[in-house]
């Protein structure tokens, strides 16, 4: 059991906060952490990977700090967002390079062994200036993964990288995190986010917006009006006797039929949007939430 | 001392344009010195060539190795993946430094050897002096430089003004610049070996004790730069 | 399309549409292009226009280059010296290794930055030749050198203006240290800017131009002083063709007054040095040009 905690843990250069008072705690599993641009993702993966001191509370993993703590590489692989600039070494060496300075006792096997994980095996003996960004990627990864370690820390790693070997790392990841790894990985795309994990950390301008199960966080946006689209035989007539209930807030007809309800609170709707139905003797085709995505959460926490 | 981090080093250091440039200073100096050779028998084409070599050829060597070791990877952040091993930094530090003192010396010290006993075989001493005052220089400018490669981007240039201006071009005109002068500390160690080269007259305590004394201190120092080191995102 | 400048007639409604417009106006020729691109390389070698870090570096070498001269000016006055101690054009001589810190220093930040991060094919896409684009940096590289020789000149003649020296006299002289000047430069922007373009890596590029420039000077160097002591000054002058710094310091010797190792002695030896001198300039040039276009195509 690997998990890393932060605690009230600020960090900031003169003037300006990168992160703000931030309490988190990354369990085994995958875990995503999002965030627009300049928000403090890359930052806290410092933090949590010891290349950065908190100016305030403590990052530490199964309790001791990991700043400055050499030790902790043992149980860490990184994946920065640099670019690899080995260009003169080949994959398998590069991956060999990172084996044999975790000390393992058979560095090769280890390397061949992370190579197949990321299925890097044919073109390993290329030099990485001729690999495409998907390659490099994959490379480094396997060179975190080189020394089996129980936390993985991806910043950005989708970044750059095309849709098929996008896919592949994305089911790399849920491997790992199967496997009882703590995964945690960056990215400011959120379809990616939404695929692959399911546990998410919301950071806007360095401070924690939101933590969890992205659909219970949905769920607890009450004072926010949740949408739905019915589909009705009779829409207008719908939208007319829908609008008179309390519970409602808006309705609008959608030019390819059906009609959006923005709801303030979805309890009591459930239970009389069937009730005006038989009242009024429309027939319901179809009725389904249009901002249960990440998209609308993320944006919601960013907007506010 | 790590081989790893060692291997990794030498294989920057000779990148083709690298490896390159960093054979041909010292073939540039042997060339000189068989120039010389057929010139004249005079002291003074010895002092013009071993000038050369010692003021110039040197400190160039030394600062192309130990940029080559430790620059590009800080410049661009690529260094953090020899950081996020369970190395220590001052292992790293002194691994790089092994590498690029190797290179100063089979590219720097020992062609001032050679180039010694090219132009007047007749003293094999003398070429042992400037073989070793060209060793002793040669391992504090290959410390100096990393310690600035590690701390700084404009490394090059500044060791480029030390060596060659404030060494230099003020060395030959202050005579107190002396005391705070890699090469001349170089010399005095040298003139113990053979008196037919010109002490600089600071005593040969004081020049081994400030060679010692500064080349641990910058690599220590570069082990510690490097354990400051941060991971920087899209700023 | 409406133009929301323009007042709306009486009695006439309107709505301006506001969105992406494109530009219609004058568009100016490829001379204009490069005299702009001249101006901004220009600047940027000595940090103008970029951020505050990087004008320190061109500033203080700078300074330190015009150090001597004030100094040198200084003397002249309160010693009440009939003549400068440090002639115009021996003055570069002085300083070389700063000249050639700047200049080696300067050149990356011209042609290195663009290639190593691909900014290059920017300036491409515009109507922009790749020979014009190699031949603007040259230029800028070879203005901002011309600078750092021709400020001492400058300040060393209104010096003795002031302290009322022979003004013909002066004038003369500043006037071939200018023109020398003129030839260095040219030869200096043309090595460091090769170098540069070549080698992407800014250090390596810095380390290259020096060792190239001071070396060959110092072998040249070397050969000429033994040379004199040898009394075979033929083969100072002859072995003088060999670095830039050498060709300068010859033409010195023989076009003003002032002492050097082995100047060239016979009117063919100064043309020699004079056409090694355009020689090397324009042969870096071509190179140039040539390494730019192939990268251009690449």
């Amino acid at each position: 059991m690997s998990v890393l905690t932060l605690d009230q843990t600020s960090r900031w250069y003169g003037n300006v906060v990168a992160v703000n008072g931030i309490s988190m705690t990354v369990r085994p599993g995958i875990t995503g952490l999002l965030g627009p641009n300049g928000a403090g993702k890359t930052t806290l993966i410092a933090l949590m990977s010891g290349f950065l001191a908190p100016s305030a509370g403590s990052v530490t993993l199964d309790g001791e700090a990991v700043w400055r703590r050499t030790d902790a590489y043992r149980g860490i692989g990184l994946v920065p967002e640099r670019e690899l600039s080995f260009g003169y070494l080949t994959g398998r060496q590069f991956v060999l390079a990172n084996a044999e300075l975790h000390g393992l006792d058979d560095p090769g096997a280890a390397a061949e062994r992370a190579l197949q994980v990321v299925d890097m095996v044919d073109p390993a003996g290329r030099r990485i200036g001729t690999y495409s960004k998907g390659m490099r990627q994959r490379v480094k990864l396997a060179s975190a993964l080189v020394h089996d370690p129980p936390v993985l820390l991806l910043d950005e790693p989708f970044n750059g990288v095309d849709p098929r070997q996008r896919l592949h790392l994305m089911a790399l990841l849920r491997q790992m995190g199967g496997e009882g790894r703590t995964v945690l990985f960056s990215s400011h795309i959120l379809e990616e986010v939404e695929q692959v994990a399911r546990q998410i950390e919301v950071v806007v301008s360095g401070r924690h917006a939101a933590s969890g199960d992205f659909g219970q966080i949905r769920r607890l946006m009450t004072d926010r009006p949740v949408q739905y689209v019915v589909v009705a035989d009779d829409d207008r007539r719908l939208a007319a006797s829908l609008i008179a209930e309390p519970s409602v807030v808006a309705v609008s007809l959608r030019r390819e039929g059906g009609v959006d309800v923005s709801v303030s609170d979805f309890g009591s709707f459930a239970v009389r949007l069937p009730r005006v139905a038989r009242q009024h003797g429309i027939r319901i085709r179809e009725l389904a939430p249009t901002d249960e995505s990440l998209e609308s959460v993320f944006s919601y926490l960013v907007g506010g | 001392m790590n081989r790893t981090v060692l291997r990794l080093a030498a294989q920057a250091l000779f990148g083709r344009r690298r490896g390159v440039v960093l054979l041909l200073i010292p073939a540039a100096l042997l060339l000189l010195s068989v120039l010389v050779r057929l010139l004249t028998d005079e002291e003074v084409g010895v002092e013009a060539a071993v000038g050369l070599g010692y003021t110039l050829a040197l400190p160039l060597v030394a600062l192309l190795a130990a940029t080559a070791v430790l620059g590009p990877e800080v410049d661009d952040g690529s260094v953090v993946y020899l950081l996020a091993k369970p190395v220590s930094r001052h292992v790293i530090a002194v691994s790089k430094f092994a590498a690029a003192w190797a290179a100063t010396m089979v590219l720097g010290a020992l062609p001032l050897l050679v180039a010694g006993l090219l132009l007047d075989w007749s003293q094999p001493r003398r070429a042992l002096a400037f073989g070793v005052s060209a060793a002793v220089a040669g391992t504090v400018y290959t410390a100096l430089f990393l310690a600035l490669a590690a701390f700084t981007r404009h490394a090059v240039v500044i060791g480029l003004l030390f060596a060659l201006l404030w060494e230099g071009v003020f060395g030959s005109v202050f005579a107190g610049v002396r005391w705070l002068s890699i090469g001349a500390w170089g010399r005095e160690v040298g003139s113990d070996v053979s008196p037919l080269v010109d002490a600089a007259g600071t005593g040969l305590a004081y020049a081994v004790v400030a060679a010692t004394l500064l080349t641990a201190a910058a690599v220590w120092f570069t082990g510690d730069r490097l354990r400051s080191f941060t991971l920087r995102g899209d700023e | 399309m409406s133009d929301p400048s323009a007042a709306t007639p009486e009695g006439a409604s309107v709505i301006h549409d506001l969105g992406y417009r494109p530009y219609t106006g004058a568009r100016r020729g490829p001379g204009a292009i490069a005299r702009a691109l001249v101006v901004t390389g220009f600047r940027n070698a000595f940090g103008l226009g970029r951020s505050g870090k990087s004008k320190v570096l061109p500033f203080i070498l700078l300074a330190l280059n015009l150090l001597p001269a004030i100094v040198v000016g200084g003397i002249l006055v309160f010693a009440g010296l009939e003549e400068l101690p440090t002639g115009y054009a021996e003055y570069a001589g002085n300083t070389q290794v700063l000249l050639g810190i700047f200049v080696a220093s300067q050149a990356p930040v011209l042609f290195s930055r663009d290639l190593r991060h691909g900014t290059i094919s920017l300036y491409l896409a515009r109507p922009l030749r790749s020979s014009t684009y190699a031949l603007a940096r040259w230029a800028s590289l070879l203005g901002a050198t011309l600078v750092f020789l021709v400020l001492p000149i400058v300040i060393l003649y209104a010096v003795s203006l002031l302290a009322e020296l022979d003004v013909s006299e002066q004038t003369r002289q500043a006037t071939v240290a200018l023109g020398l000047a003129g030839l260095l430069a040219l030869c200096l922007a043309g090595v460091a800017g090769l170098i540069a373009s070549w080698s992407t890596r800014r250090g390596f590029a810095v380390v290259a131009t020096i060792a190239v420039l001071l070396i060959a000077d110092g072998i040249v160097s070397a050969v000429q002083v033994i040379a004199q002591e040898e009394g075979r000054s033929q083969v100072g002058e002859i072995a003088g063709l060999f670095s830039p710094y050498s060709l300068y310091r010859g033409l010195v010797g023989a076009w003003t007054d002032a002492e050097t190792a082995t100047p060239p002695t016979s009117t063919g030896m100064e043309l020699a040095y004079l056409g090694m001198l355009l020689l090397i300039s324009a042969a870096c040039l071509a190179l140039l040009v040539r390494r730019y276009r192939r990268v251009a195509t690449a």
